[in-house]
């Protein structure tokens, strides 16, 4: 019992530590423009480009961008979280501690899930109320969950980013791209049915593609039924992610302790 | 001479030839571009606005490296200490940061570069109809207000340690009043009234006249007018930045406590 209670409470130290850390430097001014500025300003570009090509509607582009949110999150603020502890030569100890890995790991998440939930609780009224954005057929129960699941499955990328930070000088860069290219790649601006064959492999094989389909279902209304395929997908494919994430980090640090190698990269 | 090339050798080395430059240059833009063409594709659209969503795309990979390179000089010798040294050197630090930028304005072309020969050789948009020397002395025109901006920006950004996030409502901002990837009349009144301040929209109407049919008019000429006329106010602008950010490091020696 006093084992998990243990690893519990590591894991939410972890969580609460690593959080600040990321924001450390930040005023709340920083916080805001970093989440909110180029996602905002990004969102009304897309806006924009869609009506030029003849969209009238800008609410498919809206809803996409806003659920994107979590992605900020879960791919960019867990892969610095994790790719910051060699920039700030907290790395050797973290691998010298004894401490458990899995909280130690995954615990590096929890703000930013809690964070992503947030700004999608904020950003979604504020579209409504802002942006005119349609959502009299709501079914918010099930939004709820959409969204929550997106914020969790997101993590899957931004753990194994963070460990390809670790391996990369590059890490950042790849780990940025990788966020670009989802404006693109999971159904935030058009339909995924609307990408080449190929891509739709590619987008269908990411966490948050299903997850956005399915919210975009609940805020049109749909009940549980259509919205249970999409959802198991994303959970699916977000654990799975994880896992990865999760093995990768592991198999990073046996093979730092046999090289001593990870801090000279 | 010597100091311009070295300048530019240095420059080039240390901000353009990285990886985050590529994501600028080329990532970005790629995907803003495949995201107009995909829409115009959705939109029923027989084909897609060449010269708004690949053009466009690389003015934005230009715009977008600008922004990161250029504010990030100052306050990159400020971090690491070197500013101060730059200061009691007998060059000047307006001439550095005059030729830095230069090197990060050419180093950005690169990507509008890209663009028109993606547009020309893969998309076989006809140049038959392109007033060449319009497009020429349009394309001058982006660039020296660029440089203008870019001068002005890396003086704002030594101010403060919010800096960092004053890049977030520039980047795009810009790109979504000056109207890259889609014509300006796209844009609600108010917001069309605002992109009247930035140089580079002046320019970039005249260029999209011009590589479409002949564009040497007397329209066309006012606009290279308000382009060159906002870019050398901008200027201005930074000479009293400068001298600010001289007095802060000469006279009160204040700035590292920023």
């Amino acid at each position: 019992m006093r084992a998990v209670i243990r690893i519990i409470r590591l894991y939410f130290i972890q969580a609460w530590f690593s959080y600040r850390s990321l924001f450390a430097w930040s005023t709340p001014f920083n916080y805001f423009a970093s989440k909110l500025g180029f996602p905002f300003f990004s969102m009304l570009l897309f806006m924009f480009m869609g009506k030029y090509a003849g969209f009238t509607d800008p609410t498919f582009i809206i809803i996409g961008n806003i659920l994107l949110l979590p992605a900020l999150n879960g791919v960019s603020g867990i892969s610095q979280t994790v790719g910051g502890e060699r920039q700030f030569g907290a790395l050797s100890y973290l691998l010298a501690s004894p401490a458990p890995r899995a909280p130690l790991f995954l615990g590096r998440a929890f703000f930013h899930i809690l964070d992503g939930f947030i700004t999608l609780l904020v950003a979604l009224p504020a579209a409504v109320i802002f942006l005119g954005m349609d959502v009299t057929r709501i079914n918010l129960g099930l939004v709820f969950i959409c969204v929550l699941t997106l914020c969790i499955t997101t993590n899957g990328i931004g753990f194994i980013m963070g460990t390809v930070t670790l391996l990369s000088r590059d890490g950042w860069m790849i780990t940025s791209t990788l966020s670009i290219a989802f404006y693109m790649l999971i159904g935030v601006n058009f339909p995924v049915e609307n990408l080449p064959a190929f891509l739709q492999w590619v987008a269908y094989g990411l966490p948050m593609t299903r997850g956005i389909m399915a919210a975009r279902l609940a805020l049109n209304g749909a009940d549980w039924t259509r919205i249970a395929p999409l959802i198991s997908g994303e959970i699916l494919i977000g654990l799975l992610y994880i896992m990865i994430g999760y093995a990768s980090f592991r198999f990073v640090e046996r093979a730092s302790i046999r090289s001593g190698l990870l801090d000279t990269i | 001479m010597g100091l311009f090339t070295r300048q530019i050798d240095v420059q080039l080395r240390m901000r353009t030839l990285n990886l985050y430059s590529l994501l600028l240059w080329f990532i970005q833009p790629i995907v803003f571009s495949a995201v107009g063409m995909i829409l115009s594709n959705a939109a029923g659209n027989p084909a897609p606005d060449l010269v708004y969503t690949v053009i466009g795309g690389g003015i934005m990979g230009m715009w977008s490296g600008l922004v990161f390179t250029s504010t990030y000089d100052i306050r990159s010798d400020r971090r690491e200490g070197t500013l101060e040294i730059i200061v009691g050197s007998p060059t000047s630090l307006r001439k550095i940061e005059a030729i830095r930028t230069f090197a990060n304005v050419a180093a950005g072309s690169i990507s509008l570069i890209a663009a028109f020969l993606v547009a020309v050789l893969i998309y076989k948009f006809p140049l038959s109809q392109a007033d060449l020397l319009s497009a020429v002395i349009s394309l001058l025109v982006i660039l020296f207000g660029l440089w203008c901006m870019g001068v002005f920006l890396a003086n704002l950004m030594v101010w403060s340690r919010l800096s960092t996030s004053i890049v977030e409502f520039i980047e795009m901002p810009v790109a979504l009043l000056a109207g890259f990837m889609y014509p300006i009349r796209i844009l609600p009144a108010w917001m069309q009234e605002i992109s009247s301040v930035f140089p580079i929209r002046w320019g970039l109407e005249t260029l999209r006249t011009a590589i479409q049919g002949p564009a040497l008019n007397q329209e066309t000429l006012i606009k290279w007018a308000i382009s060159i006329g906002i870019s050398l106010i901008i200027y201005l602008l930074s000479r009293l930045l400068d001298r600010k950010v001289h007095d802060l490091i000469r006279v009160s020696g204040e700035l590292s406590s920023i």
